[in-house]
């Protein structure tokens, strides 16, 4: 059982800014995600708490005990890698008993516990394989074996499943949650797919060049985005520029596009600021017989791509702007046509206007 | 037959040729040679016998100067890896500009010839040489040591010389094992010591194997450097051999020599390869 705190973490590369005040926590069995775009910061933050990176400030804690000047192989965490990392010249039951060598553990359980890792990851009957015997996604359960077998206070894993082919990846995925939660081991999981973390998370850091923009649970990061980029990163979204009128505890009487709605937002906005009203676009629905009295936008339709289970248009109102939705599969529609809007207020979001 | 295939047949042509008139027929010929019977007047007579193998391997002599030829290689190889090791770790390690002044620093044994670098090994190890002096100077000894003409002097440049050949595969090798090991090895409660110990140094191994194969072939037929540093005082197979060839005119003797010789020096690596070969099969990618 371990509560895992990392505060204010900076790691510079000579000019470059790797990490820039990261700060997280993970209570005991959480599983924390790090989302982003390539190159934001997240392997360098995971490799600050794996050990092998030391930050140049900032602490990393487990159960209230600092341990950045502990070196990696006292940690206790497990950690797995993209690449799976597997030692090539062991076996399957070597690789997965390789941590327990280095542990007051007497020989005789080393076999047990073995198979017991392998049967958690549901590999069984390939212990005296070599790595390069097995495909992909069993490598990855031997690599999640291997980690799991020393009992971690930490789990960390790097894009475990970046390499693997679809299909694997969701089976994968949902193996790594159900081990974690089964084992209740706290963990750190790195990735750039945002349905991937939205799935398997307690909570989602969304990094942005090296700092955490948002630190939240997957509903609120989707929902409730503390800025655009968290917005456009977790998922479709359309934007519209909007001007807050009034602010009373979270609620918000904002002019956007030549109307005057009342809509919940970020907490920090004030009457007079310029923010972004973010509707997804499942909080929209088209008015085939054109502009009906619950219309709230008008426009025509500029682009209709019928997609199989729903249909992807894009309106382009007269007020400026477009807006993405998905509509129905049946109903019929096209280019050109005059259409109207409804949407659903409450699950409309105001967020400040953050210059990039 | 595809064009492609007679293109290949085509290309092999000149690599097969030189194979077979500079290493095929000379050694056909030595194996030929070293059946002659002695001539009395010239360097070989007409008939032939197996005498010479019978004198080869019922001879004290000869025996113990080929084991002492093989020991020594093998000291020089042993000595060799220990030294290239942490040289070619550093090596991989190195990227760009620093990387490249590594290796030319590293090669640069080779690129003196083979005289003036002995020559240089005398002038140091001289009784008046700075290596005496600069020893007497701080104290250690009282009376120059005596280096010249000793088999420690020739094991040590052979060592120097040989170093390119162990540090370049290892550094190889090394540089062929991906980082994210060591690190997995780290966080599994390995200290740095039992990473490289039970990761690093058996998947170093496909540059380990060709480095002592090398060092330990381009030893025991080493013949200048121990002519030169050993003189009459250190007796290796080649001195022998060339003794035979160009001094005494036994052609077939020295033959047979080289030929018992080069058998010796194969057993062995075939030997070594064998042993290492499960380790080999598992390590290569
Ligand atoms: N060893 C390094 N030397 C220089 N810059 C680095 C190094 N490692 C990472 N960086 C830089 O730090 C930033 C963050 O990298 P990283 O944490 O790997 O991103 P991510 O894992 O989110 O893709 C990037 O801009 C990257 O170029
Ligand atoms: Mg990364």
């Amino acid at each position: 059982m371990a509560k895992v705190k990392v505060k204010s973490l900076t790691k510079r590369y000579g000019a470059v800014t790797a990490l820039d005040g990261v700060t997280l926590d993970a209570e005991s069995g959480e599983l924390i995600s790090l989302l982003g775009p390539s190159g934001c910061g997240k392997s360098t933050t995971l490799r600050c708490v794996a050990g092998f990176l030391s930050p140049d400030s900032g602490d990393i804690s487990v159960n209230d005990q600092s341990i950045v000047s502990t070196p990696s192989n006292r940690r206790d965490f497990g950690v797995v890698f993209q690449n799976y990392a597997l030692f090539p010249h062991m076996t399957v039951a070597q690789n997965v008993g390789y941590g327990l060598l280095f542990r007051k553990i007497p020989k005789s359980e080393h076999g047990p516990r073995i198979e017991n890792a392998l049967r958690m990851v549901r590999l069984t009957g390939l212990a005296d394989r070599l790595p390069k015997a097995l495909s992909g996604g069993q490598q990855q359960r031997v690599a999640l074996a291997r980690a799991l077998v020393i009992e971690p206070r930490l789990l960390l894993l790097d894009e475990p499943l970046a390499n693997l082919d679809a299909r694997l990846r969701d089976e994968v995925r949902w193996l790594i949650r159900e081990v974690q939660q089964q084992s209740g081991t706290t963990a750190f999981y790195v990735t750039h797919d945002q349905a991937e973390a939205m799935a398997i998370s307690d909570k989602v850091a969304v990094m942005k060049s090296g700092k955490v923009a948002q630190f939240a649970t997957p509903r609120d990061i989707y929902q409730r985005p503390s800025e655009r980029y968290v917005a456009d990163f977790t998922g479709e979204a359309n934007f519209l520029a909007a001007r807050v009128l009034d602010a009373s505890a979270g609620r918000f009487r904002i002019e956007v596009a030549g109307q005057t709605l009342d809509v919940p937002g970020v907490a920090s906005l004030k009457a007079g600021d310029t923010a972004e009203l973010l509707l997804r676009p499942e909080s929209l629905s088209l008015d085939m017989d054109g502009a009906s009295p619950r219309s709230l936008f008008t426009g025509v339709v500029s682009k209709a791509a019928f997609l199989g289970a729903s249909q992807h248009c894009e309106i382009s109102l007269g007020t400026g702007g477009v807006l993405k939705l998905a509509a129905p599969p049946n109903t019929s529609i096209a280019a050109g046509e005059q259409v109207g809007i409804s949407v659903a207020l409450e699950h409309a979001w105001l967020m400040p206007e953050v210059k990039p | 037959m595809t064009d492609a295939r007679k293109w290949q047949l085509l290309l092999g042509i000149p690599a097969v040729l030189l194979l077979f008139v500079f290493l095929i027929m000379p050694l056909a010929g030595m194996v030929e040679m070293s059946f002659r019977t002695a001539g009395s007047n010239a360097p070989y007579g007409d008939g032939f016998t197996a005498v010479h193998y019978a004198r080869v391997l019922g001879d004290g002599f000869y025996m113990a100067t080929l084991l002492r030829s093989l020991v020594t290689a093998a000291i020089v190889t042993l000595l060799c890896l220990i030294v290239s090791y942490p040289l070619a770790w550093h090596l991989s390690t190195a990227r760009g500009g620093k990387a490249l002044f590594l290796y030319a620093c590293i090669a640069s044994p080779l690129m003196t010839g083979v005289l003036v670098r002995n020559f240089g090994w005398m002038i140091v190890v001289a009784i008046d040489g700075p290596l005496n002096a600069s020893l007497m100077g701080l104290g250690f000894i009282s009376r120059p040591l005596r280096v010249m003409f000793t088999q420690g002097l020739v094991i040590m440049a052979l060592v120097h010389v040989f170093i390119p050949f162990m540090v370049l595969p290892i550094n190889n090798a090394l540089r062929n094992i991906n980082p994210a090991l060591s690190e997995a090895s780290l966080s599994l409660g390995a200290s740095r010591l039992s990473t490289f110990f039970r990761v690093t140094l058996p998947l170093s191994f496909p540059g380990i194997q060709p480095g002592v194969i090398l060092v330990f072939v381009l030893s025991v037929a080493a013949y200048v450097t121990p002519a030169l540093l050993g003189g009459q005082m250190v007796n290796l197979m080649p001195t022998l051999i060339i003794r035979e060839l160009t001094g005494t005119f036994a052609w077939p003797f020295g033959s047979t020599l080289a030929i018992v010789m080069s058998i010796a020096t194969l057993s062995i690596v075939v030997a070594f390869s064998l042993l290492t070969a499960r380790l080999m099969e598992r390590v290569r990618a």
